[in-house]
């Protein structure tokens, strides 16, 4: 009896111990379409008790000091080293092109995307304060002589010049990112900064990169840096899993709680920017918090309620807030598509998969074109953006900087707008994909038919791809639907060798001072081709020697006569190969504010000319200066 | 037979849960044959849109009889759809706050209140303190544009030949056209979903998966829960052990979490709403083979059992036809059980996103997990997309659970009249 009992007993614990590592592994981001790198939890280090900060009493914030915000993450925090990219603290600390997070670390330079210009910040001068020198090699700026440190000391290009030093040799991939442009940050006196580019045949690599690197990348204190390198012994992982509790900020806020379900930062009431040279005073929330909800319904069931200010989920048909439910809720744009598009989220056709006709242009093109883009649109959008009629595909985002780069009326003949059924039918059937015993297109006896794939619970993705794969059937192609989780998709999308996929989807990138040609670099370069684990781009594994040598081309011409000419010549290549597509336009930031307690948020019809982006990242932070109370 | 049908249909509690269940069953096995296609297909190009009739506006213009209707209360009802009530407070705000004394306005004068609001709004002037204010008064604006017009209006036909546009027809205030005329209306009794499906038709479907989803997930279960009951109770000793070992194993852990872990391991391209059924199947036999058990431990020392091993039949032919028949109907009552059990699991878990595959068929835990976990039909306003279901969920498992009350009263000795 003694011994039945024993073992049930080690039975039931091992299936225990199974199910606690089964839940352990589901922690995907539904919604979340951001690669993962810089929001990536780290779970290394959990035996010590959760940073607490300057540990504030959470109770005691007033509401009408505090402004608010939510989805900008899914997992909780791990600590205040904004050295590290491993906190998950996208509150205090983001770095992205389209403008980096603003409260606690600051940039030299506020990336605008609306104007796509740079308003100083740490620099001195105007906007687009920086200055090259004539072959473009070396970019400098000067501080201003007010930036100041929490602890009061001056912000200095040995700061910058420390923090580039660092970054090299202590993040844990090298700087990978900026170390192909930029050959080195150096400090000219106190306070003139000199990025080097890395210079081929004597012009830079990317000179649009080292603007983007002002408005992305922080200045961190040098003597904290130190010591953080100092107390880890120079070790990357062990300096990458350091809490940072010490961390020295120069922004207007500071840590302040830290827990698994919101982080909060007050403001720092001697910050330097009060200074006349930059904002002549204080931001006007004393507190920004952001909370984790367990998903974007329940976030925005706070949202609409006023508990949440300023709100980064897509919210599906949140126009029905203020026109139905007369509630104080607005977004940048009045009327639709809303907000401002910047990516472009594309299937792309794997190269390698041994399908028979993927290798084909015309089945490509047949299929990109049989797609009802408008269903997409209302579906995954719920019309949140601009449609292909308003915005003719290119390679290009519907920003009017981008639109203006290449000559429309040149490719006007091979922009398709979908929903073609006839038209796509036509193509196949000319080029001899007769439909088959089997029901559907054949090519040599071999049947059309594709797997087309997305991560799953992405709701909005997999309405998009549910309708890619409709479109397929209808032109006598087998289209199966393969949504699997996202720790399975990413591995697989960014192998060099799979052939799991046929037809899959990801993001493209933004906004940002070096597109459009990151962008399509990314989306058309076999550079990216045969690496494993590519987070970049061309997943499809795309190659085109004229490609590549246009791309080559590009960054190093200045006349802009000549570069329209070779945009306009890749957006024909690409509408004409269709070696991917763009499936519709999509906001990087949805940015939807809830005016119940603060109001003053940058809006399209304010003449303010601040980016809706989220009130904290790039020069959209200016909106914090401008908040009033509504009460 | 007849005696006992006619003793299970005698009190009203099985008789009314059996009603609803069959006019469900019914619903799903006829409304197809009227509104046949495929329940998943996109038929509309916005997500959510609100139950009612919709009538193709092109066609409706492009009806040749029109017939004239002077109806007295038309203008009103054209002005009333426009000016809503609390359009007609705003109004009054935004003209008090511009100094107007509030006495001078009369919010039930239409004409004077319009009046009053174009002479005094002014769209470079915004007195809305929020962005939303402001926005929400130009919006108001732009809606009560033209609200008095009952001037005709010209229908013109662009010729692409003659680059013009040629003059169609005219159409007055008082034209209406015959429903039925018109060439293209849709019937939606509750609207579309979040892909624009037909939400009847899709739940009509989703209701039939379920069901089955349910008899096969009942099936298995009551199934192996029978055979081993049957096993343990009749066999004893070291068989009972073994498989009671196995059966307090299972009862101790919640089922619903064995079902979560089996879904999760099971790939979603292979998470077929057959395989979930069985999962649901396979983790949810315990309580039967406990009963059962308990059950057969108390016949099988009864006469006619010792009776028949003494005649030296087979252990088969014992359990089926000596003690199976004593417990037919609390298994018939515990599968009906298992039923509604199923479903509801089926819901559960697809709401947390480990149900069947979603593009291939329509499950009410699907229904649900689209509208209210992935796209907040709820803060849409669009209760057609999801209340329907939970009735339907709810309805299924009540009547359910009265026709097994109802069995109960009359198998149940201790509860027999």
């Amino acid at each position: 009896m003694k011994t039945k009992r024993l073992l049930a007993l080690a039975l039931v614990s091992v299936m225990l111990f199974a199910f606690m590592a089964a839940c352990g592994g589901g922690d995907t981001s539904p919604e979340d379409s951001n690669p993962p790198g810089e929001n990536t939890p780290s779970s290394n280090d959990t035996s010590a008790p959760p940073p607490s900060a300057d540990s504030g009493d959470t109770t005691d914030i007033p509401r009408n000091e505090a402004l608010y915000f939510n989805g900008f993450q899914w997992g909780p925090s791990v600590g205040w080293n904004a050295f590290s990219s491993n906190m998950n603290n996208p509150l205090a600390f983001e770095q992205t092109a389209d403008g980096a997070r603003l409260p606690m670390m600051e940039t030299p330079y506020m990336y605008n995307f609306l104007d796509n210009k740079m308003y100083p910040l740490l620099a001195d001068g105007g906007v687009d304060g920086y200055s090259f020198n004539a072959d473009r090699t070396e970019l400098t700026y000067t501080l201003k002589s007010a930036a100041k440190w929490n602890d009061g000391s001056a912000v200095t290009a040995h700061d910058a010049a420390f923090t580039w030093e660092a970054s090299v040799n202590y993040l844990p991939d090298g700087y990978a990112n900026w170390t192909p442009y930029i050959a080195d940050v150096v400090a000219a006196d106190d306070s003139t900064v000199v990025i080097k580019a890395v210079v081929e045949n004597g012009k830079p690599v990317n000179a649009n990169m080292m603007i983007q690197y002002l408005g992305e990348r922080y200045i961190l204190n040098k003597a904290w840096l130190e010591a953080l390198i100092d107390r880890n012994g120079g070790d990357k992982d062990s300096i990458a899993n350091d809490k940072g509790q010490d961390c020295v900020y120069s922004g207007a806020y500071g840590p302040f709680f830290m827990d698994d379900n919101k982080v909060i930062l007050t403001r720092n009431d001697s910050y330097w920017g009060q200074d006349a040279s930059m904002w002549g005073k204080l931001p006007a929330p004393k507190y920004i918090g952001n909370v984790l909800y367990e998903s974007n319904a329940a976030g925005d069931s706070v949202f609409v309620v006023g508990e949440v200010d300023v709100s980064q989920n897509y919210i599906e048909n949140s126009y029905k807030m203020w026109t139905e439910q007369g509630l104080p809720v607005s977004t940048y744009l009045a009327d639709a598509p809303y907000h401002i598009a910047a990516n472009m989220p594309t299937a792309y056709f794997n190269m390698n998969s041994p399908k028979v006709g993927l290798d084909d242009p015309i089945v490509r093109k047949a299929i990109a074109i049989s797609v009802d883009y408008d269903m997409i649109l209302a579906n995954a959008m719920t019309n949140q953006s601009p449609s292909f009629k308003d915005v003719p595909r290119s390679l290009m985002n519907p920003s009017a900087a981008e639109q203006a780069m290449y000559n429309k009326a040149d490719v006007a003949a091979l922009q398709w707008v979908g929903n073609d059924i006839d038209g796509a039918n036509a193509m196949l059937d000319a080029a001899g994909y007769a439909i088959g015993d089997s029901g559907y297109r054949e090519k040599d006896g071999e049947k059309l038919s594709y797997k087309v794939s997305c991560p799953t619970g992405w709701s909005d993705w997999e309405a998009a791809m549910y309708v890619v794969a409709a479109a397929g059937e209808k032109i006598g192609i087998e289209m199966e639907t393969y949504f699997t989780d996202w720790s399975v998709y990413q591995v697989t999308m960014t192998s060099a060798s799979q052939t799991e996929f046929d037809i899959f989807m990801f993001s493209t990138q933004g906004n940002a001072p070096a597109q459009p040609y990151s962008r399509i670099r990314a989306l058309l370069s076999s550079e990216f081709n045969n690496l494993d684990n590519n987070w970049t781009g061309n997943f499809g594994q795309y190659s085109n020697s004229e490609v590549d040598d246009i791309l080559k081309l590009i960054p190093q011409e200045t006349d802009a006569a000549k570069l329209r000419e070779y945009y306009t010549k890749l957006v024909e290549i690409y509408l004409t190969e269709v070696p991917s597509f763009s499936l519709m336009y999509r906001p990087e930031k949805f940015h939807t504010v809830n005016e119940s307690v603060w109001t003053g948020f940058t809006s399209s019809d304010d003449g303010r000319n601040v980016p809706p982006n989220n009130s904290i990242s790039g020069y959209g932070i200016a909106d914090l200066y401008n908040l009033t109370l509504v009460g | 037979m007849k005696n006992t049908l006619r003793q299970v249909f005698r009190p009203g509690k099985f008789l009314a849960g059996f009603i609803i269940f069959a006019f469900i069953l019914l619903l799903t096995v006829l409304y197809p044959l009227f509104n046949p296609g495929d329940p998943l297909a996109m038929i509309g190009l916005n997500n959510f849109t609100k139950p009612g009739t919709y009538v193709s506006v092109y066609d409706s213009l492009n009806v040749n009889r029109t017939f004239v209707f002077k109806l007295p209360d038309a203008a009103e009802k054209r002005i009333g759809s426009k000016l809503f009530p609390e359009d007609r407070e705003t109004i009054k705000d935004y003209l008090t706050r511009l100094g107007l004394p509030e006495d001078s306005i009369d919010i039930d004068d239409t004409h004077d209140l319009m009046a009053l609001w174009w002479n005094n709004y002014d769209p470079a002037n915004q007195i809305g303190k929020t962005i939303a204010e402001r926005r929400a008064y130009t919006a108001l604006d732009n809606k009560l544009a033209g609200i008095f017009v009952s001037e005709d209006l010209e229908v013109l036909q662009y010729d692409p030949g003659t680059d013009e546009y040629v003059r169609k027809k005219m159409v007055t205030e008082n034209d209406y056209v015959n429903v039925g005329d018109v060439a293209n209306t849709i019937w939606l009794p509750l609207g579309t979903d979040n892909f624009g499906a037909d939400m009847l038709k899709k739940l009509v479907s989703a209701i039939g998966t379920s069901l089955l989803i349910g008899l096969i997930a009942g099936v298995v279960a009551t199934m192996i829960g029978l055979l081993l009951g049957l096993l343990a109770g009749y066999l004893g000793g070291i068989a009972d052990d073994v498989i009671m070992f196995f059966t307090n194993l299972f009862t101790v852990i919640p089922g619903f979490i064995l079902l979560i872990l089996i879904s999760y391991s099971i790939d979603q391209s292979r998470r077929g709403a057959t395989t979930v059924a069985i999962v649901i199947g396979l983790t949810s036999w315990v309580w039967t083979t406990r009963s059962v058990r308990a059950q057969v431990i108390s016949l099988r020392n009864r006469d006619h059992v010792n009776l028949s091993k003494l005649s030296g039949h087979s252990l088969p032919r014992i359990v089926v036809g000596d003690i199976l028949p004593y417990i037919a109907s609390y298994v018939v009552m515990a599968f009906i059980l298992q039923i509604s059990s199923a479903i509801l699991a089926e819901a559960g878990l697809s709401m947390l996103g480990l149900g069947p595959k979603t593009t291939d068929t329509a499950t009410l835990g699907l229904v649900m997990e689209w509208s209210i976990m992935k796209s907040a039909a709820h803060i849409s306003g669009a209760w057609w997309a999801y209340y329907p279901v939970i009735i339907v969920i709810a309805l299924i498992s009540f009547s359910l659970n009265l026709m097994n009350t109802g069995l109960d009263q009359i198998f149940n000795p201790q509860l027999r009249d």
